[in-house]
């Protein structure tokens, strides 16, 4: 008897849901009120953003979660959890999802840290030539991964400048000196293409800041540390949150970089590799689909319990 | 007493102004030696040496026959021309031509697809506006993983320039969205609008002949980021791209693994010319350089 009440209770559920449903696309596609036209126009402004992201995004992931569970290779048939108990059993790519983590959670550290005085150097000081350092600070954010590399390169390879100068004054062999491909080297890579990124995350904080405070603590006698701990900082923090998400989202997401400093297999290059002969498509199906749900429960919960500030 | 003066007082101001000058050098310097180095012969010692050189640039733009040429730009024809009883054929460099082309097609779909809901998210207030915010701007996939997507869902386009187009327009809206948007948002939209509708203008032409000419420096400065970023996509165009020319950014890669050193220089150089020339075109439309926000 009680089953029946539930029954009839879920049908009802559905039957309103189904009903809302309708009604709302009623709405948009006949629209009586201002109320309603208004909604039609949105529903069509979003429309072709909608469309792209549906087929070249979503509909495409799809695709990725049924390879990944699929029970053969190359076809997506029956079911199959065979790809998931490699990627968590398998110590190698325990090794490399911490790998990947580690160097992302440094290399967003290092990047916050020195975008916070950079911003704050462009923000609150005048320099001379401001326009020409905001130019020169963003101008990397165009350099795809494999230019970042290169330029690491130029500073710390074999004939890099830097390893150049040490070996001169100290008198050892470059090769030795040389450190461009070498785990530290890919970290200054990393770092070579987040900077910039963070800095311009924490530059647009940094406009809003109110500095009548800062100016009325400095009055009143704080020190620069003082008014920057108490004043400035409690402003910027959530900008300062927003660039360690959005920065630690560009970190996982290199992989040029790793593609000419191949020194630690993270996430992005093993992925490259699981498509290569003789390896598996359901691991690399598996792999992008534990990244795309990592990075957008990350985010999700990063921007829903931080007051983080995301966008403009 | 007087107190002692702080550490902050003293040292604080230099301390940071030290840290900018020294991270500008750290990004700026590699590209400054990388453009000297192109034009020289050698690079063994401390500096490059044996200027100047045209031969690097040469090869790379498979101008000169030199070992390795098979790395330079191929040359394409682009069209013929019937002059008299001559056709005149045209060779435009294949590598930068195709991804110009491709980057372009990005665009396209990017100006449709991103200035409307940049709209709908600056003028109107409904349920839902803060994720559809947070949607359109933040990229949803990186390059490889939509590589990899595309390669299970359209195994025969994703090669294909379509597949590519499509590709690099989901990965770089973002971008155009948050250029468009800012514009909208220093723009009294709502007096735009009902003027407009009270004169006589149907929604639909308001928007398409009111609101996007106002937008117009957003909607350049967005569509020249977009363009530059596609034109250097990387990661997506290695996983999907299979035979054919190659994009630029794979152009660069080839070179960086395999060229002599000045050689790589050039080809990396040459990118640097083309963002040099993306970049003045962004401040003649009142930007300062890549003033977005990226992710």
């Amino acid at each position: 008897m009680s089953d029946r009440h539930a029954e009839n209770s879920l049908l009802s559920t559905l039957r309103g849901l189904a009903t809302r449903v309708v009604g709302a696309f009623e709405t948009v596609v006949n629209p009586v009120t201002e109320r309603e036209r208004e909604y039609r126009r949105i529903a069509a402004l979003c429309a072709p953003f909608a469309v792209l992201v549906l087929v070249a995004g979503l509909y495409p992931l799809s695709e990725v979660v049924r390879i990944s569970v699929s029970a053969a290779q190359y076809r997506s048939v029956g079911f199959s959890l065979d790809a998931y108990a490699t990627l968590f059993g398998d110590p190698y790519y325990r090794q490399v999802a911490f790998d990947s983590l580690w160097l992302t959670t440094g290399t967003t550290l290092v990047s916050v840290g020195l975008a916070i005085p950079i911003a704050h150097a462009l923000e609150k000081y005048d320099l001379p030539g401001e326009d020409l350092l905001v130019t020169l600070v963003s101008f990397p954010i165009s350099l795809p991964g494999i230019v970042a590399a290169f330029m690491i390169l130029v500073l710390f390879g074999n004939n890099g400048v830097v390893t150049a100068v040490a070996a001169a004054l100290t008198g050892s062999r470059p090769t030795d000196l040389a450190f461009a491909v070498s785990v530290p080297g890919l970290f200054v890579a990393f770092v070579y293409s987040m900077v910039p990124r963070a800095t311009l995350i924490l530059r647009g904080t940094y406009a809003e800041v109110d500095s009548a405070a800062e100016e009325a603590a400095q009055a009143l006698g704080a020190t620069p540390f003082e008014t920057f701990r108490h004043v400035t900082l409690p402003q910027i923090r959530p900008g300062i949150t927003g660039a360690l998400i959005l920065t630690f989202r560009t970190g996982l997401a290199i992989f040029g970089t790793l593609v000419v400093i191949q020194t630690l297999v993270v996430w992005t290059l093993q992925l490259s590799r699981e498509l290569g002969v003789g390896y598996d498509v359901q691991v690399a199906g598996a792999m992008a689909t534990v990244y795309f749900v990592f990075t957008f429960l990350f985010t999700v919960l990063g921007l829903r319990y931080t007051s983080a500030e995301v966008g403009i | 007493m007087r107190p002692s003066p702080s550490l902050s007082r003293r040292f604080g101001r230099s301390v940071v102004t030290l840290t900018l000058f020294a991270t500008v050098a750290f990004l700026i310097a590699p590209i400054v030696l990388t453009v000297v180095a192109s034009f020289a012969t050698s690079w063994t010692g401390v500096l490059p040496s044996g200027f100047v050189t045209f031969e690097n640039w040469r090869a790379v733009l498979g101008l000169a026959d030199t070992i390795g040429s098979q790395r330079s730009m191929g040359w394409s024809p682009l069209f013929r021309l019937p002059l008299g009883g001559e056709t005149l054929t045209v060779l435009v460099p294949a590598e930068l031509a195709f991804s110009i082309g491709l980057a372009l097609g990005g665009v396209l779909i990017n100006l449709v697809v991103g200035v409307p809901i940049a709209y709908a998210v600056a003028r109107y207030e409904f349920p839902g506006r803060e994720w559809v915010n947070a949607v359109s701007v933040l990229p949803l996939v990186p390059g490889v993983i939509l590589g990899v997507a595309f390669l299970r869902a359209y195994p025969d386009l994703s090669a294909t320039s379509f597949g590519l187009i499509v590709g690099y327009s989901l990965l770089k809206a973002p971008f155009m969205v948050m250029a468009v948007q800012s514009e909208f948002e220093s723009m009294p939209l709502q007096q735009l609008e009902e003027s407009a509708r009270s004169l006589g203008a149907s929604w639909p032409r308001t928007f398409l002949t009111v609101i996007v000419p106002n937008a117009r420096s957003g909607i350049v400065s967005g569509a020249i980021i977009c363009w530059a970023l596609a034109a250097a996509e990387f990661n997506f165009s290695y996983i999907v791209w299979a035979k054919g020319t190659q994009p630029l950014a794979l152009f660069l890669q080839r070179h960086i693994s395999n060229s002599s050193f000045t050689k790589a220089a050039a080809a990396v150089s040459m990118f640097f010319f083309i963002i040099v020339a993306v970049t003045v075109l962004l401040q003649r439309v009142g930007r300062r350089g890549f003033d977005i926000r990226g992710s």
